[in-house]
C-alpha cells in the first residue's frame, strides 16, 4: 500500500492555477523529491497533502486514510515559512509541539530529553527561544518536527536558510528516520540535494507535471546518456560497434554517446575483449540538466515528457 | 474537548499568567483602587476644604439675613461651607463696585458675588457671578434658598402672616424614598447607587474587552510574523487553534477579574476595621462595596452576558489579526472596533438611566452593542432582569455562533497570508473559499 496517494488535484488562487492536475504515489520507505522552480506549486501541493489548503478537486489519500485530518499525529511537517514562539522556553515549547501531535505526556519527556540531549542543547532546555543562536532555532525545530517518530515525514525546502552542519544533520535525521521505517517528502528547488536524497522524484513547473518516476529510471530514459573510458591499445572496437551513436576521442579518454536502446554493459563485454580498460563510466546525465531542458521545453509550450 | 483545543488554551494562558506584568497588574490593581480610594477619603480629612467668600449685593434689602441662615452649612469638620459678606453699594457706585468684585474674583481674593437687584420679587432674576460655575449642589442651594425667600415675601404681600407661611413651608417638604418593586415585593435602594454601580461595571467590560482584545490580536499576530502558524496548523485544524486563543485569553481575563474581586473583597474586610478604629465610618467607597449585593438570576445574567460579549469581540480581534501582518497594522486598522465599544458605551449611559425605553430594548439586541448596554441595564435593573434580557442572551448566541462561523473561516485563510494586509472585501472572500 503506498503511504501517499494523490490524484488529480488541483488548486486554484483566483484566476491562477496553483496546482494543475496533479497525480502521484509515494512507496513506503523511499525518499520521494518534489522539485521545481520558485512558485512551480510545490508549497501548495504541500499544503494540500497536510489539509491545510483544501483542494478544488482530486483525491488525497495519507497512510490509507482520505481525510487527513485523521492522521496528522502520524506526520511530521518542516515547513518552509518556519519559526517559533520566542517567549517560550525549549522544554515548554517542544511539550506544547507533543500535545498538539496527542503523544503521551510522560513518553513525550523522555523524547525531550533524549533529543535535547542528542542535539546537544540539553543545558537550554530551560531557556527562551529568542535567547538562542538561529542555528540553535533550527535544531528545536527538527526536534519538534521529528519528535513523535512520524510515519511520514514532509519538509518543504528544509535545507533553505541553514548553515552547513545543520544541512548535515537534518540529512542524517532523515536518512536515519527512513532507515526506521518512516517515508519522507521533501521539496526543493536545489537540484544537488535532490539528487543525492530522492529515489523517486515529480518534476513541477507551473503547477503542472513535467517529469515523474524513479529517479534513476529518469536518467537513463533521459537519452544523453554518455560513456567515459579510457583504455590502452586499438581503438577500431569503437567505429564498428552498433551500440555507439557516436564518439568523441580526447586522447586521454574517449567520450562514447550510445545508440538510445543500447546497454552499457554490453559495451563493456565488448571493450573488455578489445582493449586493456583503465577506466569505465556511465555518466547519466545529471538533474540538473534534466531540470533544465525539461523545464525550458514546458515554458516553450511544449508537454515535456508525457 | 478536543485535547488540542486544551493544550493551545493551556499554552495561552500559562505563557501569559506567568508574565511579570500579569502578576504584577492583577495584584496592583486591586491594591491601586484602594490606594486611590482611601487616598480621596484621607486627603479629604488632612487638606480642610476652603470655605468659599462671596460678595452679597442686595438692593432689595429684604434678603441678604435669611439668605445667610439659610445657607449656614457646615462641612463634616465644622467649618462653614460659605462666608457671605454683604456690601452695601450706592446705586451710582454699582457699575464700578461690580467691577472691582469681578477683578477680586480674577485675582482669588473672591469666589463670588451675588447681585440682588431692588425690585427681585417682581423679576424674579438675580445675578450669580462666580469663578467656577459647576458645582450644582452649590447652584440649587442658592437658587432654592433665592426661591424661598421670594416665594414668602410674595405670600406675606398676599396678606399671609409670615409665620403661617413658614409653618406650612416646613411642613411641605416631601421626602422621596425610593424603592424598587420586585418579584419578592419592594426594596429600599438608593436610584443613584445602582446607576453608579451599572456604570463601573459597564466600563469595567469596555476595558476587558479592549484589554484583552488586544492581547488576543498580538497573539494571532505573532503566529504571522514569527512563521509559527504552519507548524502549528499542520497539526491541528485552524478553527480549534482559533478557539482555543479566544477561550484561553477568556479564562485569562476572568481570572484576573476574580483575582481582583476576592483581593477587593479581602482588601475591605481588612481595611473596615482599621477605619472604624481610628473612628470613621462613613467611607463612601466602602459602603458602596457593601451595597453590592445582585440577586443570583441578575449575577448569573452579568456572567453570561460578560463571556458572550468577550467572545464576540475576541472573535473580531481575532479576524483583524489574521488580516493584518504587522502589530502597527492591527493597531491602525482596531479602529472600527474600539469606535464600536466606546458606541456601546456611550449608549448605556442614558440607557442605564432609563433602562425600560424602546431605544434600551433594542440597542441591546444589536449584538455589537448588547454585551455593554445590557450588561448595565442588568445591573441597574437587580434584582429584576429588564425586558429583553433572555431575548438577547439568544441573539447574542446566534450572532456570536455565526460570527465565529464567518471568522474561522477569514482566520483560516489569512494566517497563512504574508506580506501586505487584507481588504474588508478580500476578507469576505475567503470565506467562500472552499
Amino acid at each position: 500500500m503506498n503511504v501517499v496517494d494523490v490524484e488529480n488535484i488541483t488548486k486554484r488562487f483566483g484566476d491562477f492555477k496553483a496546482v494543475d492536475n496533479v497525480t502521484f504515489s509515494i512507496r513506503p520507505g523511499t525518499v520521494f523529491g518534489l522539485i521545481g522552480p520558485n512558485g512551480a506549486g510545490k508549497t501548495t501541493t504541500l499544503r494540500m497533502l497536510m489539509n491545510i489548503i483544501i483542494p478544488d478537486s482530486g483525491k488525497i489519500t495519507l497512510l490509507g486514510n482520505s481525510n487527513n485530518s485523521q492522521v496528522t499525529n502520524l506526520i511530521g511537517y518542516l515547513p518552509e515559512e518556519r519559526g517559533l514562539y520566542r517567549k517560550m522556553k525549549v522544554r515548554e515549547l517542544l511539550l506544547f509541539l507533543t500535545e498538539l501531535k496527542s503523544m503521551p505526556k510522560k513518553e513525550a519527556r523522555q523524547a525531550i530529553d533524549y533529543w535535547l540531549e542528542r542535539l546537544e542543547l540539553i543545558d537550554w532546555r530551560n531557556k527562551k527561544i529568542e535567547e538562542l543562536s538561529k542555528g540553535m532555532q533550527q535544531k528545536i525545530q527538527f526536534i519538534g518536527t521529528i519528535i513523535h517518530q512520524p510515519k511520514l515525514l514532509i519538509l518543504d525546502e528544509p535545507f533553505g536558510g541553514l548553515d552547513p552542519i545543520n544541512t548535515n544533520l537534518l540529512k542524517d535525521l532523515m536518512l536515519e528516520l527512513k532507515e526506521n521505517g518512516s517515508t519522507i517528502i521533501f521539496s526543493t528547488h536545489i537540484m544537488e540535494s535532490a539528487e543525492k536524497l530522492s529515489e523517486d522524484i515529480f518534476l513541477i513547473n507551473k503547477g503542472r507535471r513535467v517529469l515523474y518516476g524513479n529517479l534513476h529510471e529518469i536518467k537513463q530514459g533521459f537519452g544523453k546518456r554518455n560513456i567515459l573510458l579510457a583504455y590502452e591499445g586499438n581503438d577500431s572496437f569503437l567505429r564498428q560497434s552498433r551500440l555507439i551513436k557516436k564518439y568523441d576521442n580526447y586522447g586521454q579518454y574517449v567520450e562514447i554517446q550510445l545508440v538510445p536502446s543500447a546497454d552499457a554493459q554490453q559495451l563493456l563485454r565488448e571493450a573488455i575483449d578489445a582493449v586493456k580498460i583503465r577506466k569505465f563510466e556511465i555518466k547519466e546525465p545529471s538533474l540538473h540538466d534534466i531540470f533544465i531542458d525539461s523545464v525550458k521545453e514546458t515554458n516553450n509550450g511544449g508537454n515535456g515528457h508525457e | 474537548m478536543n485535547k488540542k483545543v486544551w493544550a493551545v488554551i493551556k499554552r495561552e494562558f500559562v505563557t501569559r499568567a506567568k508574565t511579570k506584568g500579569f502578576i504584577i497588574g492583577t495584584l496592583l490593581f486591586p491594591v491601586l483602587v484602594i490606594f486611590i480610594f482611601s487616598a480621596v477619603f484621607l486627603f479629604s480629612l488632612i487638606f480642610k476644604p476652603s470655605t468659599r467668600q462671596y460678595y452679597i449685593v442686595d438692593q432689595s434689602n429684604q434678603i441678604y439675613n435669611e439668605f445667610v441662615s439659610m445657607n449656614a452649612d457646615t462641612f463634616k469638620n465644622g467649618q462653614p461651607k460659605y462666608r457671605f459678606t454683604e456690601q452695601k453699594v450706592d446705586s451710582t457706585e454699582l457699575e464700578r463696585a461690580l467691577e472691582s468684585y469681578q477683578e477680586m474674583v480674577r485675582n482669588k481674593q473672591l469666589d463670588g458675588y451675588l447681585f440682588i437687584p431692588a425690585d427681585v420679587v417682581e423679576s424674579r432674576q438675580v445675578k450669580y457671578s462666580a469663578r467656577n460655575i459647576s458645582d450644582w449642589d452649590e447652584l440649587r442651594d442658592f437658587e432654592r434658598a433665592l426661591s424661598r425667600i421670594v416665594t414668602n415675601i410674595r405670600l406675606e404681600q398676599k396678606g399671609f402672616s409670615a409665620n403661617e407661611i413658614r409653618k406650612e413651608m416646613s411642613q411641605g417638604y416631601i421626602h422621596l424614598v425610593s424603592r424598587q418593586v420586585t418579584q419578592e415585593g419592594e426594596v429600599e435602594k438608593s436610584g443613584l447607587s445602582s446607576f453608579g454601580l451599572a456604570y463601573l461595571l459597564g466600563y469595567m467590560m469596555l476595558l476587558m474587552i479592549m484589554i484583552y482584545g488586544q492581547m488576543l490580536l498580538r497573539s494571532v499576530i505573532e503566529e504571522k510574523t514569527q512563521r509559527i502558524t504552519e507548524t502549528i496548523i499542520s497539526s491541528i485544524r485552524p478553527v480549534d487553534l482559533m478557539l482555543g486563543k479566544i477561550i484561553g485569553i477568556c479564562a485569562l481575563g476572568l481570572t484576573q477579574l476574580v483575582m481582583a474581586g476576592l483581593f477587593i473583597y479581602l482588601a475591605v474586610a481588612f481595611a473596615e476595621p482599621i477605619f472604624t478604629k481610628f473612628g470613621v465610618t462613613d467611607v463612601g467607597f466602602l459602603n458602596f462595596i457593601r451595597q453590592i449585593d445582585f440577586s443570583s438570576t441578575v449575577f448569573a445574567f452579568l456572567i453570561i452576558f460578560f463571556l458572550l460579549g468577550f467572545v464576540f469581540y475576541s472573535c473580531l480581534y481575532a479576524a483583524l489579526g489574521a488580516m493584518v501582518t504587522t502589530e502597527d497594522e492591527g493597531q491602525q486598522m482596531q479602529m472600527p472596533i474600539i469606535f464600536a465599544i466606546l458606541a456601546a458605551f456611550f449608549m448605556m449611559i442614558p440607557i442605564i438611566k432609563n433602562p425600560e425605553t424602546p431605544m434600551a430594548f433594542w440597542t441591546s439586541l444589536i449584538p455589537f452593542f448588547t454585551p455593554i448596554t445590557m450588561f448595565g441595564r442588568v445591573a441597574v435593573s437587580d434584582p429584576m432582569l429588564p425586558s429583553g434580557a433572555i431575548l438577547s442572551v439568544f441573539t447574542m448566541i446566534i450572532f456570536t455562533g455565526l460570527l465565529i462561523w464567518v471568522v474561522a473561516k477569514i482566520y483560516r485563510v489569512g494566517i497563512l497570508m504574508y506580506g501586505k494586509k487584507a481588504s474588508l472585501k478580500e476578507a469576505l472572500k475567503w470565506v467562500r473559499y472552499k
